[in-house]
């Protein structure tokens, strides 16, 4: 996506803002509910798809990340009464801040061993969310008390998905900045042939760094957004399958592009809905069909449907330059 | 007292550590072929565990032939998912960047044990916890202070006659050398007439079988449930010690960590046996990324 910038991504952000102080007025509380879970989902996918998409990186460790950022905001606001506003940067934060700590040694490893690293990492802050008794309530799963935002109590889906909606047009809105800044082009770079970018001129090992801290960020800015609308938190919530279910977003919707993660957030996220709502309870089979459906997805759409959109209707333009997997597309080998 | 507790958890530690190694060395031969991390090893294990019960309990089939059913179908399974699946994937071109392409690969191996996993879960059969008849009973053994049951020497032999047997097939066969190079290199491998594409499928059938006979012998000692692929992290960790590249180095791997994790239990707290694998996967990574019998790998330009 290194492109020019159009007026449409900002007209998108705008519906956005828009329907999230319109939607509450209309639609009941369930379809408010998933809103707000695909909002959050949005968020943790982005995050995702900057290492995944942006930089070629594995990172099982984000889920974790997800997970200290709930954690975090929820004691801040349960123990020492930080306000949301302020407790869910400080989450962001720490998240961060954890992100560093992994990423210094993490990035050192080729693929197949971060790949590794990072899962492990993510299956020991579960551990540690689980065993920390004392602070996380363990398995029996922390309540979240309702956020208070300069005096709107947010109890229920109908109050929270305005904020929700607002939080994720400024995440939008940073990754347009941060997908055409150096760093999205660096990024790329990075992505295509680590030998060429730093012959370059580029800071690989710093620029890694930098998207896994990034990533990290969006992962515990999401994890603060949990505690808008949901009550409970348990170590269950934050574990391999979540992981799983960001990553077939991405990958089904368009690793490496933001039209592509939300289109994926969307219907992958609304699967359960379906199966649910299929007859003779298809909902066992959900395993079953995230299996399937990311086999499928790596077999026959690289560039998730997005990319399958635009190879079948963009045509017309000599480049399609709205996926960097696009434009890093070599010749036909 | 304590020593005596020691040694009962070092012994044991070494029978669920051959089975480990195994694991690891099924996780060890698809990287090296392939390059690709199959997370989906620890559902083939259990895909193996459920074949085994479905020949010995609903079929009643005898032990030897069951272990012939099952590698002869998870050998299918494994080879089949690498020349469809995998092929096609190959065949897209995500990116220029060969590690980057590695990514989409890993990603398939993750949609293989989920699709597994719910294959095996929505079987009514699957609802109840299962255990498969141990492979040997009677009486226990005693060494010294050390109790032994009946079915962890079979571990022990069997495991013992499958690195024999992996080892005279990789060191003498033409295929077993065949499939050396092909790690070695494909590109020279091919360029000499080995047919890579079917070194690649004999890899993944080898691979799935090994993680098959692992399932039978784990599957009288775990529960059996549709989530016991997760003891794939502790081959993970055991082929990481041993430098995710020899089979010494599995087996080692393998056995370190069945004691380590008994030991654990017994000194730390029951409750930190879980989390062990893990520690030592972060520990190893950091610390010493080519294991601990590995040599320091040059990276591929």
């Amino acid at each position: 996506m290194y492109g020019e910038l159009t007026v449409r991504p900002f007209v998108g952000v705008l519906i956005l803002l828009a329907l999230g102080f319109v939607l509450p007025l209309l639609l009941p509380e369930y379809f408010l509910y998933l809103g707000n879970t695909l909002m959050m989902y949005a968020i943790l996918a982005l995050g995702l798809d900057l290492l995944l998409g942006w930089s070629g990186q594995f990172a099982f460790a984000h889920i974790a990340f997800f997970g200290i950022g709930i954690y975090t905001s929820a004691l801040l606001q349960l123990r020492l009464g930080v306000p949301f506003i302020v407790g869910v940067p400080i989450a962001a934060a720490f998240a961060g801040l954890v992100g560093l700590l992994i990423a210094i040694p993490a990035t050192r490893l080729r693929t197949v061993y971060l790949a590794l690293a990072t899962y492990a990492f993510a299956e020991c802050a579960q551990w540690i969310f689980r065993a920390w008794d004392s602070v996380t309530k363990g398995s029996d799963g922390l309540r979240i008390s309702a956020p208070d935002i300069f005096g709107y109590v947010v109890g229920t889906d109908r109050r929270a998905f305005p904020v929700m909606a607002i939080i994720l047009a400024l995440v939008l809105l940073s990754f347009l900045y941060l997908t055409r800044s150096k760093l999205g082009r660096e990024l790329c770079a990075i992505r295509d042939s680590e030998h060429v970018a730093s012959a370059s001129g580029i800071d690989v090992k710093r620029t890694k760094v930098i998207a896994f801290v990034l990533s990290a960020v969006f992962a515990g800015l999401a994890g603060g957004t949990y505690t808008l609308f949901q009550s409970f938190v348990n170590p269950d919530s934050v574990g391999l399958a979540q992981l799983i279910l960001v990553l077939t977003m991405v990958v089904v919707g368009g690793s490496g592009s933001i039209a592509g993660v939300l289109i994926g957030v969307v219907l992958i996220g609304l699967l359960p809905e379906f199966l649910r709502a299929a007859p003779r309870g298809l909902l066992v089979w959900q395993e079953f069909f995230y299996g399937l459906i990311l086999v499928l997805a790596t077999m026959f759409m690289p560039r998730g449907l997005w990319g399958l959109w635009q190879s079948l209707f963009a045509r017309a333009k000599p480049q399609p330059a709205a996926s960097p997997a696009a434009g890093a597309r070599g010749p036909a080998a | 007292m304590m020593s005596d507790l020691l040694l009962q958890a070092a012994a044991s530690g070494v029978v669920t550590g051959c089975v480990y190694a195994l694991v690891a060395l099924s996780l060890v031969i698809v990287y090296k072929s392939t390059d690709v991390v199959n997370f989906a090893g620890g559902e083939l294990l259990m895909l193996g565990g459920y074949i085994g019960l479905l020949a010995l309990v609903y079929f009643e089939l005898s032990y030897p032939l069951m272990f012939v059913v099952v590698i002869v179908a998870m050998y299918a399974v494994g080879a089949l998912f690498e020349r469809i699946p995998l092929t096609t994937v190959r065949g897209q071109r995500y990116s220029k960047n060969a590690e980057a392409d590695l990514v989409p690969l890993v990603v398939a191996t993750i949609g293989l044990g989920y699709l597994l996993k719910g294959a095996v879960r929505v079987v009514p059969y699957t609802e109840e916890v299962r255990r498969l008849p141990p492979l040997l009973e009677g009486a226990p053994i005693f060494i010294g202070d050390v109790i032994l049951l009946k079915q962890d020497i079979a571990i022990i032999a069997v495991t013992v006659v499958v690195m024999i047997a992996l080892t005279g097939f990789f060191g003498w066969t033409r295929t077993g050398k065949a499939l050396r190079a092909t790690s070695q290199n494909p590109r020279a491998a091919a360029l000499i007439g080995i047919p890579v594409k079917s070194m690649r499928m004999i890899a993944w059938g080898l691979a799935a079988g090994l993680a098959g006979i692992a399932g039978i012998l784990l599957s009288p000692k775990l529960l059996m449930t549709p989530d016991m692929g997760n003891v794939v992290m502790l081959a993970f960790a055991a082929a990481i010690i041993g430098g995710f590249s020899s089979l010494v180095g599995c087996v080692v791997g393998g056995i370190i960590l069945g004691v380590l994790q008994n030991f654990v239990g017994i000194l730390i707290s029951p409750q930190a046996m879980a989390v062990t694998p893990f520690v030592v996967i972060m520990l190893i990574l950091v610390l010493r990324p080519q294991g601990l019998f590995g040599e320091l790998a040059f990276k591929k330009v």
